[in-house]
């Protein structure tokens, strides 16, 4: 009841200062709003790749080409060979199921009038299966027409549609890079698989992208899919041991390719997390001093101000102990009122962004809204103190004598 | 006779609301104040004793000692030496907590600013030693506080929106809101004009034909003369302790209109009722 007396005084006091009482909470509502709408913003990002990664699956092996480290010098090594994939899949038979080799290119597809750019991706039978990416309409490209090297393509859903919109679309023929393919097939609606996104490519036989298209040797990447999640790390050593033989690396040599499965997509998605969130956390942890700079100010600048009432009350049967209570409350109040308001303001502030710009999700962890609370009601009393203690230790004569 | 010690336990049973037979007693009270190397001796061995429904005035030149005897008084501040008893009780000895509590529902202040608070209303203001009080926290008693004062119509007011005398109204509410046995004010018509001054003094006989005892700092003749007995200061000490009859009241009346009619002959006064003056000055100069 007491303690609810003085904090009812504590409220009445900062109404009826409703400005100032605003502009002191300002620096923590900035505070606190930037570090909920940046974990937003963080989070969604870390939690839409993580997604991502995830769509890949755990018993994919992914082998990309390597970077040289003898020369220190960031430079690609193009080492993998479309063949390398088969020869995978033949010398492991109870590790993995199939491997499809991936060429990514880009280019223009065009229907008439009807234009459509998106990427290119030159790939064998296996890729549908390995993906779990099935056909809607038509098939998808065979052995055939990888050994043939034939002018025939496979549209993602979205470029289907742009192309053909209502109208039937197998049989037609395609103007990829200028050169004409048949379609023979339509994927249904994916959306990503990986980084990847389906919907908008194009997939040809990766024998006619790497000859006829692009005149590439050496391909993108390779997939592997193991027979379960558990077997992938006897599946890299199998690999590792197949592509080490096919590209001639003596023992003791660097490989000149990379493996990476899923778990260590997350452990470096992990470490990127981790330095932007030491980066924002200490942005956050400045501009917390800097608001509870901002409140010990104003009540610092209150307590000067109502010196003489101070003395009023200590007149009239406040202890001291009262005096500090109160002025610690206000601080308190001042600092959870800006904490409550920053939360909402950076919820707002992350949801806008995505909404604006598209490019990114958000989320907001329930964790980071009880410890921005917390951590303004500890900056309100850590902040308070000082001004409640100058104002405790007041004489009342002096206080009551002061202009 | 003032000074004669009352031993308590032998009165106790008798006296139901005072444990003393003095409201406030002091013994050779001093309170030094130190100014670099030089020393104030704003109370120079203050004896004065005041009994229980006593209305005294207490007048004196500026700087006799007059407002901090008040602060002792008030338990705002600690003698440097001497001892003062309030109620029978040595204030001196009396940790911080229990005196909070006297000045809380024993005391009343009236200040000659009246140091209301000015953002919150008057009932707001007359609400504020109720906060300290640790019991509950009733509005009714407030509103009956102003309501002795003559303000309770105007409970919602801001002190901005009031005039001096009503503001000095709010503030007696504040200081008897507790019911308590003294009041202390401190020149609390000093900053109102002659006839606001005579409607606070006639709540002061109100509350002190209520039992109230009163203790006054003024330094109008007039006003000092509706006391019944007059403390004068000089330095730090009392020069006159005396009970006022019909007989000196008509002599300090007169002294002032005396000192009215000087002033008006030396220079332009402020438009005054011819019953006002001020206490003569001090004849010699302070040292
Ligand atoms: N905090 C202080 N420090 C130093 N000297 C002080 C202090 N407070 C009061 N004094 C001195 O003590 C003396 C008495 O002061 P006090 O305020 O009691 O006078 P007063 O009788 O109330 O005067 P006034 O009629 O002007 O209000 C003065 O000389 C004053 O200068
Ligand atoms: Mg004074």
């Amino acid at each position: 009841m007491f303690h609810l007396k003085i904090a009812m005084m504590a409220i009445r006091g900062l109404r009826q200062n409703l400005l100032r009482t605003m502009l002191a909470t300002l620096g923590v509502v900035i505070g606190v709003g930037a570090v909920v709408s940046a974990v937003s913003i963080l989070e969604g990002a870390e939690k839409e790749i993580l997604g991502k990664v995830e769509s890949l699956g755990a018993d994919r092996v992914l082998i990309f080409n390597g970077s040289d480290k003898k020369s220190h010098r960031a430079v690609q090594v193009s080492s993998l060979l479309p063949e390398d994939a088969e020869k995978i899949t033949d010398e492991n038979p109870k590790l993995i199921k199939s491997v499809s080799p991936q060429y990514n290119g880009g280019g223009q597809t065009k229907y008439f009038q009807k234009n459509v750019s998106g990427s290119i991706l030159g790939t064998t039978e296996s890729y549908a299966d390995i993906n779990d990416y099935q056909i809607a309409q038509g098939r998808f490209i065979t052995r055939e027409h990888i050994r043939g090297s034939a002018m025939v393509c496979v549209l993602g859903h979205k470029v289907a549609r742009d192309l053909f919109g209502e109208l039937p679309a197998i049989g037609k023929n395609v103007k990829v890079n200028g050169k004409s393919f048949a379609v023979i097939g339509i994927m249904e609606e994916r959306g990503a698989i990986g980084f990847v996104e389906v919907d908008n490519q194009i997939i040809i036989p990766v024998t006619t992208a790497m000859g006829r298209m692009f005149g590439a040797r050496y391909v993108t990447m390779l997939v592997a899919q193991c027979e379960s999640a558990e077997l992938v790390p006897a599946c890299i050593d199998g690999i590792k041991k197949t592509l080490r033989e096919s590209h001639r690396i003596r023992a003791g040599e660097d490989e000149d390719f990379q493996v990476f499965t899923q778990d260590q997509f997350k452990q470096q998605l992990g470490q990127v997390a981790l330095i932007f969130g030491v980066v924002l956390y200490s942005i956050a942890g400045i501009s917390i001093v800097v608001g509870a700079i901002g409140i010990m100010n104003i009540m610092l600048v209150s307590v000067t101000e109502r010196t003489r009432e101070i003395g009023v009350r200590i007149a009239v049967g406040a202890r001291r102990w009262d005096i500090l209570k109160q002025f610690l409350t206000e601080a308190s109040i001042i600092s959870c009122l800006g904490g409550a308001m920053g939360v909402v303001c950076g919820w707002a502030m992350a949801n806008f962004l995505s909404k604006f710009t598209q490019v990114f999700k958000v989320y907001t962890p329930p964790m980071i809204i009880v410890l921005a609370l917390v951590m303004a009601a500890v900056v309100g009393i850590i902040s308070g103190i000082y001004p409640a203690i100058r104002a405790a230790r007041l004489d009342p004569v002096q206080a009551l004598r002061y202009e | 006779m003032r000074t004669t010690r009352v031993d308590r336990r032998s009165h106790a049973p008798q006296i139901a609301i005072y444990r003393s037979a003095f409201m406030i007693q002091t013994e050779n009270l001093h309170k030094h104040y130190h100014m670099g190397e030089s020393v104030v001796h704003a109370l120079d061995g203050v004896d004065v004793s005041i009994k229980p429904g006593e209305f005294v005035s207490l007048t004196g030149a500026s700087g006799s000692g007059k407002s901090t005897l008040m602060h002792l008084m008030g338990c705002l501040d600690r003698p440097t030496s001497g001892i003062l008893r309030f109620d029978g009780e040595i204030l001196g000895s009396l940790p911080d907590k229990q005196l909070a509590m006297i000045r809380n529902q024993r005391i009343g202040f009236v200040f000659q600013t009246f140091n209301l608070i000015n953002r919150t209303s008057a009932l707001e203001n007359v609400l504020v030693p109720l906060v300290y009080t640790r019991k509950n926290f009733s509005r009714k008693i407030a509103r009956d506080a102003l309501e002795r004062v003559g303000l309770g119509k105007r409970a919602s007011h801001k002190p901005s929106e009031m005039s001096g005398g009503e503001c000095q109204r709010v503030a007696i509410a504040r200081a008897i809101v507790n019911n308590p046995k003294l009041l202390l004010a401190d020149e609390p018509t000093g900053n109102l004009d002659t006839r606001t001054g005579e409607q606070i003094m006639g709540i002061f006989h109100d509350l002190h034909a209520a039992g109230m005892t009163i203790i006054l700092v003024t330094h109008e003749m007039e006003v000092a003369a509706q006391a019944d007995r007059m403390i004068q200061m000089r330095d730090g000490k009392v020069v006159e302790d005396t009970a006022i009859n019909a007989g000196r009241r008509e002599e300090m009346l007169g002294s002032a209109q005396h000192s009215q009619q000087r002033m008006l002959r030396e220079k332009a006064p402020p438009a005054q009722s011819p019953l006002t003056g001020t206490l003569a000055p001090n004849p010699e100069p302070r040292t």
